[in-house]
């Protein structure tokens, strides 16, 4: 029987049906319908929330006073003869073992390369030329809910015809503000019509912004946090950028205020929701990728399925598991051993950089960054002491909710920009992107790099963000 | 019909030979050599030399100067040890260590056994040896070695040997005990070599009873030892006559503990499930799941970063200090985490517990105990012993605080001549060092009937 020929049976037979049915059956069946029908369309045409909550939040010691001080001052970071002493006496008495013969960094930071790390941590690292590096640009703190806040702030270089935008980027874990060195310069000085005022601030709870001494700060509270900053500063609306909590954060500061937020660009795609329909379209992907609307490049990326997504994810968040439950216990030893820090910190800028790189005997660091960086970053976590309320950052975002808190289930819908890395922990196809931010203005596959893009390929960064604004910018936003 | 016979007796033969080839299936385990390099030529020095734990001032100097350099951080308002160790107790704690702890008076104890060493597959292996003191005329001791597990050490026997060399009543048996520490653990040399994993332990645990001229013997052990003792049993089922675990996660759910799961709440007794079997188990996804996940983050590191999660506990005693007894406090009673000071004190001497730390400590054996997690769990959960069940006489001491709680039909999957199952009236994870009188009674109580049962 042919395709019309069934259609027109089928129509016969409901023409048949109704033809028998009597007057009152008839009004039933028509209303019932009718009130499917409408269902139906309020569930197509529902739109999901666009907002979250903004909330308030108090995080300081003990009772909220009934003022405080909201000017902002201005912040050198300072280094001293004892913190110096101090530091090398610990790094002298470190306890060195060996690594099993062949384990390359599969066991974690190889003991040997640690030993040659710390030997240049020792003898060449010079803490006081890097403090003046950090310096270069100016740093303020100022006390919103009862933390102080720190943040680096950079004017750019304006050229004749150039605008000037506010951009706000921030960090993530186990990195600092410090990452976005390398890229200021490519953003404040550029051959394009826009130009960067870039503010980084420090997450509470990291480098120079003071820890919340109460339970609860998770990545809603500081994107409200940073809003307020923002509009102390005197920014109406700015662009926001980030990758791994930055990621998140930045995120929340436009589901919170899109008024705000011009624009989103983010190197760490946040989308992946784990459900069944995504699921099923990682089984369907692999044969028919078309169909669920994958890219070759999302092929490349997202299989083999079970290595990559499952197998490598499973090797590479321990840290994410201890630190989700017990951050006060897993950060204590690092507070007192500043080569444990460095090692635990380290493996991060290693593994994540290239998987692959569990398989050297040096863990590839040295290829993409210099130890100077890597020892700064490392430094800021030594000085502030601020290991253990990093790690409990974790803790606050990943309870029991973190698949249904309001945040996850909101939408994105400011303009956003994309910047997709190919070593990326995980990665994001765009299609998945697009349920959850709704007005993508560019998805891009980087060429190279890895999670700490910012840092590793600065001028590839810069140009996405660069053409992205370029985008939201001649379009106008909504 | 003819046919029909020849048809019936070939697929009883196939039957007859699968369940035998079953019964008959026995854990095999290679020599191993796990010293440095390659392994030299010619037979290996297996003397028994006695060893001393010993100190000395600039042992006791540097730790003094490390722990008064401590950078503590505060724990935040009214978190009690819902993140982890309290930093105010920990502050309690460290003071008690640096000015009242006496490691020498400890280390004297540790010395009151003799402690041995010995080279097997290429590492010094180290035990404690115990012989009863009074032993009635005609009678043999019992061999028994006990296992320990993480973070523990052989020092977590040192409340229940007495008891089980020195039985209080005449008609109970007296052992003779052997201790060992796992390589990588304590005074024990650490494995030089990737693979070590249980059943590398079991085999060297095997060749060390036998070194020391035990060709039959009883084994016992929790947390890893559990682990160990069970491949022993699998290695040798000939010299294993009897083994005792107080801690018996199910290795492979097989259809009778799904069908459990799914249906025990609702029909408790079709499963052989008791009141306390039920308030363990259900509601199942909290109770598996989700606090196994809560508990179980310093596995997932130790499973895969073992190196990186040890680096910063080998510098800082109170880092070590802190990562390890919070797990003495949660393991001894989930509702601990509630307590400002953890409850550690409730059931363990500060003494003890630190003596257990300086262990690892002095012995800078962070890092290897950790890599036995990686070594276990890095090859997946699919391995030849956790296939095989174990037909050596088996008994389980379930402790009512235990991390994972096991009933009785699970237990019975994997232990198929299993004599005792306890329900223990009171203790945690750590029952030799907790509840030691309890977990002498149910050793004596098992190894009576296993020795009855061959005397007939």
């Amino acid at each position: 029987m042919g395709f019309e020929d069934s259609i027109m049976q089928t129509f016969d037979c409901i023409k048949e049906t109704l033809g028998n049915l009597d007057q009152s059956k008839l009004q039933l069946l028509a209303l019932s319908s009718a009130g499917v029908g409408a269902l139906l369309c309020y569930l197509t045409w529902k739109q999901s929330p666009k907002m979250i909550p903004i909330g308030d939040g108090w995080w300081g010691a003990g009772e909220k006073p009934l003022t405080e001080d909201e000017a902002i001052h201005r912040f050198v970071v300072k280094t001293s003869v004892e913190e110096i002493e101090d530091l090398h006496r610990r790094i002298d008495q470190t306890r060195f073992t060996d690594p099993l013969e062949d384990s390359g960094f599969n066991y974690g930071f190889n003991s040997s390369y640690l030993r040659r790390v710390v030997s240049y941590w020792r003898q060449e690292f010079d803490w006081e030329k890097q403090v003046k590096l950090i310096n270069q640009y100016p740093h303020f703190k100022t006390k919103i809910e009862g933390i102080d806040v720190h943040f680096v702030h950079v004017r750019p270089v304006q050229k004749a015809g150039q605008t000037v935008l506010p951009l706000m980027m921030v960090h993530g874990w186990p990195g600092s503000f410090y990452e976005f060195y390398r890229i200021l310069p490519l953003l404040t000085k550029t051959d394009s019509n826009v130009v960067f005022e870039v503010i980084c601030p420090s997450i509470p709870g990291y480098g120079y912004s003071e820890a919340p001494h109460k339970k609860g700060f998770n990545t809603m509270e500081a994107a409200r946090i940073f809003h307020k900053l923002m509009e102390r500063l005197g920014f109406t609306e700015f662009y926001v950028q980030g990758g791994d909590w930055g990621a998140f954060i930045t995120s929340n500061m436009a589901q919170m205020k899109p008024e705000c937020v011009r624009g989103l660009h983010l190197n760490m795609v946040i989308a992946r929701t784990d459900s069944f329909g995504q699921l099923l379209s990682l089984v369907i992907g692999c044969y028919l990728p078309f169909l669920v609307g994958f890219t070759k490049e999302d092929i490349r990326r997202l299989y083999p399925y079970m290595e990559k997504n499952i197998y490598d994810i499973m090797r590479e968040t321990g840290y994410l598991h201890i630190q989700a439950t017990k951050p006060d216990t897993a950060g204590c030893g690092l507070n007192d051993s500043p080569v444990g820090l460095a090692a635990y910190i380290l493996e991060k800028f290693s593994s994540w950089t290239d998987l692959g790189n569990r398989d050297l005997e040096d863990g590839g660091l040295e290829r993409k960054f210099s130890l100077d960086d890597l020892l700064t970053n490392v430094m800021i976590y030594w000085t502030t002491c601020s290991i253990i309320p990093s790690m409990r950052f974790y803790k606050e975002n990943l309870k029991k909710d973190f698949k249904t808190r309001v945040d996850r289930v909101t939408s994105v819908s400011v303009p956003t920009g994309l910047a997709a890395f190919p070593d990326e922990l995980l990665h994001c196809p765009r299609a998945w992107a697009s349920s959850r931010f709704t007005d993508v203005r560019s998805f891009t596959y980087m060429s190279r790099g890895g999670h700490f893009a910012a840092m590793e390929e600065p001028q590839l960064m810069a140009d996405d963000i660069i053409q992205f604004v370029e985008k939201v910018e001649s379009k106008g936003h909504k | 019909m003819y046919i029909e016979l020849a048809m019936a007796l070939g697929l009883g033969a196939v039957v007859a030979l699968v369940f035998l080839k079953n019964r008959k299936n026995v854990l095999k385990a290679q020599d191993g050599w796990w010293g440095v390099g390659t392994c030299p030529q010619g037979p290996e020095d297996d003397s028994i030399r006695p060893f001393k734990v010993e100190t000395t001032p600039e042992e006791i100097e540097d730790l003094h100067r490390r722990l008064d350099q401590t950078r503590s951080f505060p724990s935040l308002e009214d978190s009690r040890f819902n993140y982890g160790f309290n930093s105010k107790y920990l502050e309690k704690v460290v003071s008690y260590w640096r000015n009242d702890f006496n490691w020498r008076k400890q280390v004297d104890k540790l010395n009151k056994y003799p402690h041995f060493k010995t080279k097997i597959e290429g590492i010094d292996i180290h035990y404690v040896h115990v012989k009863p003191k009074n032993l009635p005329e005609g009678t043999q001791a019992v061999p028994l070695m006990m296992v320990h597990g993480w973070p523990g050490s052989f020092y977590e026997f040192y409340g229940i040997i007495p008891l089980l060399t020195e039985p209080s009543s005449a008609d109970d048996i007296a052992f003779e005990i052997i201790c060992p520490s796992i390589p990588g653990y304590g005074f024990s040399e650490a494995p030089q070599k990737k693979g070590f994993d249980s059943v590398c332990a079991a085999h060297i645990f095997n060749k060390l009873m036998k070194r020391l001229g035990f060709n039959k013997y009883y084994v016992q052990g929790g947390d890893w030892g559990w682990l160990i003792t069970t491949n022993m049993a699998q290695l040798e089922p000939n010299a294993v006559k009897g083994l005792h675990v107080n801690f018996a996660p199910p290795a492979k759910p097989g259809l009778l503990m799904v069908l459990s799961i799914l249906f025990g709440r609702r029909f408790p007794k079709l499963f052989g499930f008791t009141e306390h079997d039920v308030k363990r188990l259900f509601p199942c996804m909290e109770k598996l799941v989700v606090d196994a996940v809560k508990e179980t983050g310093y596995m997932h590191i130790q499973s895969t970063k073992p190196d990186t999660a040890g680096r910063g506990l080998n510098d800082s005693p109170v880092g070590l200090a802190a990562y390890i007894l919070e797990k003495f406090s949660t393991w001894t009673d989930p509702e601990f985490k509630n307590l400002e000071d953890g409850g550690l004190e409730r059931k363990f001497s500060l003494d003890d517990l630190l003596t257990n730390v300086m262990i690892y400590w002095t012995s800078r054996c962070i890092i290897s105990s950790m890599r036995f997690y990686k070594e276990n769990f890095g090859k997946g959960l699919n391995q030849p012993h956790a296939k095989l069940p174990v037909y050596v006489p088996a008994a389980v001491a379930s402790f009512p605080n235990e991390l994972m709680h096991t009933p009785k039909l699970w237990v019975t999957q994997k232990y198929r001549r299993l004599k005792t199952y306890t329900p223990m009236a009171r203790g945690g994870h750590f029952a030799a060092m907790e509840e030691p009188q309890l977990l002498a009674e149910d050793v004596q109580n098992f190894v009576k009937i296993v020795e009855k049962r061959k005397k007939k």
